[in-house]
């Protein structure tokens, strides 16, 4: 007992695992142990090629890094637009193993907005380093340069220039943002790039190449949002930006990130203990100009905080309500847990997260709840704690998993905003999704998401916010579904289907297709095509990624071949609904021809053709399949197996013919066995028949004599 | 128990009818003794094997005692007619011809022939059903296994499970 939990805590307080490789092309490999040690290789590979990859509209110079425009953990190509002469353009090249943000690129591509740099595209694309395609930006390079140069340590901008260079900017490209309902959540300094060369106005970088908040530094991040993990940090809402507003004022002021010297746990206590602008108010020198804009954006009330309207009339020079520096309401005395004392309810929730199995004692003898109600004077959280003891109580015979629950509820009893946190999961309900597709493609799997989602520990969170908000009834609304797929155990559902409807821009992870990078359902198809060519003769071309994958993103409904792929024993129904989903796939979005999947299918249809019993007809079949391949139209081999009218012909015959065999069985099976009754039957109609030739005999003799008298 | 009451009612209307037809085929014989005394002694004696398988044939319908007195009539019919076409029909003419050897021979060889015809009867019915049955099942199985040829083992397996 004692090593596990000493494994757990282990677990969970391994900062490394969760924090993101922010240098490292990803490759497909799931966590790679030397990540630097690796671009190199592959740069000095690159530069001695000199190669360049020609991508949609773009050539892209592999051997021309430009890594001023390196954006979080993608890096920056040099790029020649080849439709446009005016302007210039630079590749920004994601990760493959962490996924994009699609309404982000679908809003910004091709549009020009003041605060934002200027997506000019995005391609998915082979890239040669990473051996793999993967997700290409091309971004407008900006005119200045990057803000926070490396190699310089003067400021940037001058204090007094901040409120026009960069709020102001800032403010119309969260706006812009707002309208659409997106947060930016990637609004940090390093992230700010001067629009023009006389630096007179700033630009956001990329915002979408990673899950939000995925590259932000710790301390970019509200205090609710830092306790997940970085690929669960949420979409959040224009208020997180805010917050992020503030800490980059803050930073740009100091000239380096607050807090640098501190480790992200400490970062944490302390703005849990002080809250978020005393945290760094007491630890560095902000410029007094922006005292005021920095304190009203790091209230770390999400109510109180700073937004358009304050920043607007501070920049117009009129003064605005005072904030709260911490609302955080402090105990009288310490709840002690793991030999550390605790103060604040959120305080010991992150400490109860961290401490996962020594946290269960204190929850079980009421130690928390008596300080809740006497240290903190906050019944209605002790009623609460209360109320998920007494359910403990009820737990059946897997009373580990309702400690588990129980651990879990407390940490959002005592921090509702708070990420959801499970045995070392730790994400935002918003950021589950990306949280998800983060754990399945570096190796953890699916199992911590799958644990929280089935001991519906966000259903808790749920019921744990206050107020209405109509954000929350829509990740309600989507975690009902996430629920139902998880709960299922056939094709098409499970983690795999909770994870292409969470994330929208999340490629097929099937392995026939991974390295394909296929993220739109229009490229599935070239994708496997390209997998037929080696494919094995015994795989299917649909497996369980695939069909989520299909399901997800298809427009028409799949339920019903869904269901047909619960029974693989039924190869039949399972090759047709294979087949079906295919060919409506291939109707909707192309590609006419497929010749090498054809041919895989076609080998794959022999089970397909029993739906036929006619011997006549399967072999017309047989026949009609390897030329309809030839094709490569999946819609006609379909057609060919569910040709409804000639199914429903076949099967009405084949019934006829069934009964008409058992009818003749029987009466064979009456005629062989009736040899006895038959045998008396004879004796009885012979003694009849013999009595009566007898007395036709009789009558014929006596006409016979009296017709010889007579004549 | 109405049931009951018209079946006894039956049974008692066929043994009615059973005794009516003795008690005729005894009027008829004093009749004929009274009457026809030589045609009655040639008809007694003639039709003496018939006489002997109605006492003995106690099967239903009387098969055997009808097939038995067919051809024993028939036997007998000449040496009727011939007393009926003497001028003068007299006991001692008619007891003449009918214990004749010949005569004998024909009336009761006929009424042999009756009763091996009801003996070879019913096999020969049996073979001739048998041969149909024969004929019908490899009809049957014609047919099944062309319906098999039409449509290959599948159809087994369904005709086993529906069986099943």
């Amino acid at each position: 007992m004692a090593e596990q939990a000493e494994d757990q805590e282990q677990d969970v307080s391994n900062g490394a695992a969760t924090e993101p490789v922010m240098d490292a092309p990803g490759g497909g490999a799931p966590a790679p142990a030397e990540p630097e040690e690796t671009s190199e290789n592959d740069e000095a590979t690159i530069s001695a090629g000199g190669k360049s990859v020609e991508i949609g509209n773009f050539r892209v110079f592999l051997d021309l890094r430009m890594p001023e425009f390196d954006m979080g953990h993608c890096k920056a190509y040099s790029a020649d637009n080849l439709r446009r002469d005016e302007g210039s353009a630079f590749a920004l090249v994601t990760d493959p193993v962490l996924p994009t943000r699609h309404d982000h690129m679908t809003f910004l591509t091709g549009m020009h907005m003041a605060g934002q740099i200027d997506l000019i595209d995005y391609e998915t694309a082979y890239w040669p380093p990473f051996g793999r395609k993967t997700m290409v930006l091309f971004y407008e390079k900006p005119a200045g340069g990057r803000v926070l140069a490396k190699q310089t340590k003067k400021l940037p901008i001058d204090e007094h220039d901040i409120a026009t260079v960069v709020v102001e900017p800032l403010m119309n490209a969260m706006q812009a943002f707002g309208e659409k309902g997106l947060a930016h959540r990637n609004i940090r300094a390093d992230n700010l790039f001067f629009a023009d060369p006389m630096h007179e106005k700033v630009v956001l970088g990329d915002c979408a190449s990673a899950p939000p908040g995925y590259d932000q530094p710790a301390v970019y991040e509200t205090a609710s949002r830092m306790g997940a993990d970085p690929a669960g940090r949420g979409s959040g809402s224009i208020a997180d930006d805010f917050y992020a507003l503030g800490m980059t004022l803050a930073e740009l002021g100091i000239g380096r990130q607050p807090l640098k010297k501190l480790n992200d746990q400490e970062i944490l206590e302390l703005k849990l203990s002080k809250g978020s602008f005393q945290a760094i108010a007491s630890l560095e020198k902000l410029p007094l100009v922006l005292i005021e804009p920095v304190r009203g954006l790091l209230c770390d009330d999400p109510e109180e905080r700073w937004g358009l309207a304050e920043l607007n009339a501070w920049l117009d020079g009129r003064r605005t309500k005072p904030v709260q520096s911490n609302t955080e309401k402090r105990a009288a005395r310490s709840q002690n847990l793991a030999g550390r004392d605790y103060y604040t309810c959120r305080s010991l929730a992150q400490g109860i997260a961290k401490n996962w199995s020594t946290a269960l004692a204190p929850l079980r003898d009421s130690t928390v709840e008596i300080w809740l109600r006497r240290g903190l004077g906050d019944n209605d959280r002790a009623k609460a704690l209360s109320e998920a003891m007494r359910q403990l109580q009820w737990a059946g015979a897997d009373k580990r998993s309702a400690e588990d629950v129980l651990v879990a509820r407390s940490i959002l009893i005592l921090d509702p905003t708070g990420p959801v946190r499970f045995k070392g999961f730790a994400s935002m309900v918003d950021g589950l999704g990306f949280m998800l597709s983060y754990d399945v493609q570096h190796g953890r799997g699916p199992q911590r998401f799958a644990d929280v989602i089935v001991r519906d520990i966000p259903s808790f969170w749920f019921s744990r916010q206050e107020g209405y908000s109509p954000e929350v009834q829509r990740q309600q609304q989507l975690y009902k579904n996430l629920r139902y797929y998880i709960q299922q155990q056939s094709a098409g559902y499970g983690y795999e289907r909770c994870l292409y409807a969470t994330v929208r821009n999340q490629h097929c992870l099937s392995p026939m297709v991974e390295e394909e990078y296929v993220v739109e359902i229009a490229d599935l198809l070239p994708a496997l095509e390209k997998a037929a060519e080696t494919a094995s003769e015994e795989s299917w071309p649909v497996d369980r990624h695939i069909a989520a994958f299909i399901a997800t993103r298809l427009e028409d409904d799949v339920e019903g071949q869904l269901m047909a792929m619960q029974n693989p024993s039924d190869e039949v129904e399972y090759s047709r609904a294979i087949i079906s989903m295919l060919a409506i796939v291939q109707w909707r979005h192309g590609p006419d021809n497929l010749q090498n999947l054809s041919h895989w299918v076609a080998r794959l249809m022999e089970p397909a053709i029993k739906v036929f019993h006619s011997k006549a007809r399967r072999e017309r079949v047989e026949t009609e399949i390897p030329k309809l391949a030839k094709r490569g139209n999946l819609v006609e081999l379909y057609n060919l197996i569910n040709d409804e009218q000639e199914r429903r012909k076949d099967q009405s015959e084949f019934v006829e013919a069934v009964a008409e065999y058992s009818e003749a069985e029987s009466e064979v099976f009456d005629l062989e066995s009736s040899g006895p009754a038959r045998m008396e039957l004879a004796e009885k109609v012979g003694q009849q028949a013999a009595a009566f030739a007898s007395t036709m005999i009789a009558l014929l003799t006596v006409s016979a004599l009296f017709l010889m008298h007579i004549f | 128990m109405a049931k009951g009451k018209s079946s006894a009612s039956k049974g008692k209307g066929k043994g009615g009818r059973s005794a009516f037809s003795g008690l005729s085929v005894i009027a008829s014989a004093v009749l004929l003794f009274m009457v026809a005394l030589p045609t009655f002694i040639t008809l007694t004696v003639g039709l003496l094997p018939s006489l002997v398988a109605f006492i003995f044939d106690r099967s239903p319908g009387r098969t055997m005692a009808r097939c038995v007195f067919g051809l024993n009539f028939s036997g007998v019919a000449p040496y009727i007619l011939e007393i009926w076409m003497q001028p003068a029909q007299t006991v001692s003419g008619a007891t003449q011809a009918v214990f004749q050897p010949l005569a004998l021979s024909i009336m009761y060889g006929a009424a042999g022939l009756g009763w091996l015809l009801y003996l070879a009867m019913p096999p020969i019915v049996a073979n001739v059903l048998n041969l149909s049955a024969q004929r019908r099942v490899s009809e049957l199985r014609k047919k099944q296994r062309g319906l098999i040829k039409t449509w290959g083992d599948s159809l087994i397996k369904e005709v086993d499970r529906s069986g099943n």
